[in-house]
């Protein structure tokens, strides 16, 4: 009885969008959050649906990256629309600081010794 | 084929500065005291920014911790790793990052990408979180760390990083680090606090961002802050008014929305909020008023249902009743 992660998934996803049918309405506040009146058009674009299917994308991704399963929903909790979809979009590539600091390239070295000699100039004032 | 290319341009770029080692010529002059207004403070360094050694790969936590205590809220970096560490990537996202300090009733703000917006969080006593890379573009290797302080004199920049309590770093190899992480650096603000470079629009999303798990006393404070610095900005007043209705605080609500609706007749979330705030003081002649300007086609999918919505309950009020409550003008709130 092993499902795919293919099934899982798309199970996660169709539950949560039909979740999401039946309290559209109830949830409806006649207030507006700031949020929605700061975002730009193309933010404010993404609706309630597609941003549950975006949550749904965002839960599998955190699984795969073996964010712990008790953590998972919390973290899912604290993004918001627009965060969850930069997530859903660049979790594989977006910069992940991580690595301690003797990590220092030898092209790194050789980057600054450019700069203190004047080679390259990355603080031309703009 | 992608690192392919980075080896080939890395092997370039060492041939490239043969040369110049051997001649070790023309240094450059100090990089902070050429960069600083005449008569700035020389240096300045937060000594009281508590230290947390870094586990491997676990910067993330560890200088989120740095600037999250710093700021007066209570966690540890092992709080915070089931929070921001990706162990796929065996490092934490800039996304997770920001959104993180919203859990302690922190805002998260983004800096400017310029030397000048660090200096002053450092001068108003804030230490400053910093994405650093010590790879290539095509080859990154990244790395958070806390600045908390700058020596002008010496022309260094003095950090908590990784596993170093006090580490100086050279002005400019600190910079050519920061510069090849996009110049990514966030602070951590309690409510009210607003960095000294802000801009009102990041501002306020940020703000706004905060709202949205706040509680109604907390996101009153980030939003009148706003207001005591950019009084002609509609959504500093709409998030405040937004606050003090959460707080059931109809009228000085109804006020704020009213200060929004004066400096932008236009902005139909203010409108909105104002007719909601209204109909529930009883007023549902004045919030119609309110809504009849809206072009409610016109407008965004969340915005678009709630003027719909309250039209509705609005129309619904107006006939159950013969005329709006003796009291229904609210003057327009002072900052």
């Amino acid at each position: 009885m092993r499902l795919s992660l293919w099934r899982k998934t798309s199970i996660a996803i169709l539950s949560v969008a039909m979740l999401n049918l039946g309290f559209v309405s109830a949830t409806q506040a006649a207030i507006v959050d700031t949020s929605a009146l700061v975002t730009t058009d193309r933010e404010a674009d993404l609706s309630t649906v597609r941003a549950q299917l975006t949550r749904a994308e965002v839960r599998a991704k955190f699984e795969e990256m073996g964010v712990d399963a008790t953590a998972i929903d919390r973290r899912v909790a604290q993004l918001n629309d627009r965060e969850l979809h930069q997530m859903a979009v660049d979790i594989q590539n977006a910069p992940a600081g991580g690595d301690v600091v003797w990590l220092i390239g030898a092209v790194f070295i050789v980057l600054i010794i450019l700069e203190l000699t004047g080679v390259i100039d990355i603080f031309k004032k703009t | 084929m992608r690192k392919r290319a980075a080896t080939v341009a890395a092997r370039f770029v060492f041939l490239l500065s043969i040369p110049l080692l051997l001649s070790a010529c023309a240094a450059r002059g100090p990089f902070i005291a050429a960069s600083m207004a005449p008569g700035a403070r020389t240096s300045v360094e937060l000594d009281a920014t508590p230290f947390f050694p870094q586990d491997k790969y676990q910067c993330g936590p560890a200088a989120l911790a740095t600037a999250l205590v710093a700021s007066e809220a209570t966690t540890t970096p092992e709080d915070l790793v089931p929070l921001v560490y990706l162990p796929a990537r065996k490092g934490s996202l800039q996304v997770e990052m920001l959104a993180t300090p919203r859990k302690f009733e922190r805002l998260s703000y983004v800096l400017s990408p310029n030397f000048d917006s660090i200096v002053a969080e450092l001068n108003a006593g804030r230490p400053v979180l910093v994405l650093h890379n010590y790879g290539l573009p095509t080859w990154p290797k990244w790395h958070y760390a806390v600045v908390i302080g700058y020596d002008s004199a010496r022309d260094r920049f003095i950090l908590r990083s990784g596993t170093k309590r006090r580490d100086e770093w050279r002005a400019r190899t600190f910079m050519v680090a920061w510069h090849h992480a996009h110049r990514w650096a966030m602070v951590v603000l309690r409510p009210g606090e607003i960095p000294v470079t802000a801009d009102p629009r990041s501002y306020l999303q940020a703000a706004a961002d905060f709202e949205r798990a706040a509680k109604p006393e907390a996101a009153l404070l980030a939003f009148d802050a706003a207001i005591k610095r950019w009084p002609a900005e509609p959504v500093a007043w709409i998030g405040r008014g937004t606050a003090q209705y959460r707080a059931g605080k109809l009228t000085e609500a109804a006020r704020d929305y009213a200060a929004a609706v004066s400096i932008d007749a236009n902005n139909a979330g203010a409108r909105n909020n104002y007719a909601q705030t209204l109909l529930e003081l009883g007023c549902p002649r004045r919030a119609r008023e309110q809504l009849s300007s809206i072009d409610a086609a016109a407008l965004q999918t969340p915005l678009r249902e709630a003027v719909s919505d309250t039209r509705l309950h609005v129309d619904a009020a107006i006939s159950a009743t013969t005329a709006d409550s003796a009291e229904c003008t609210f003057p327009v709130s002072g900052s």
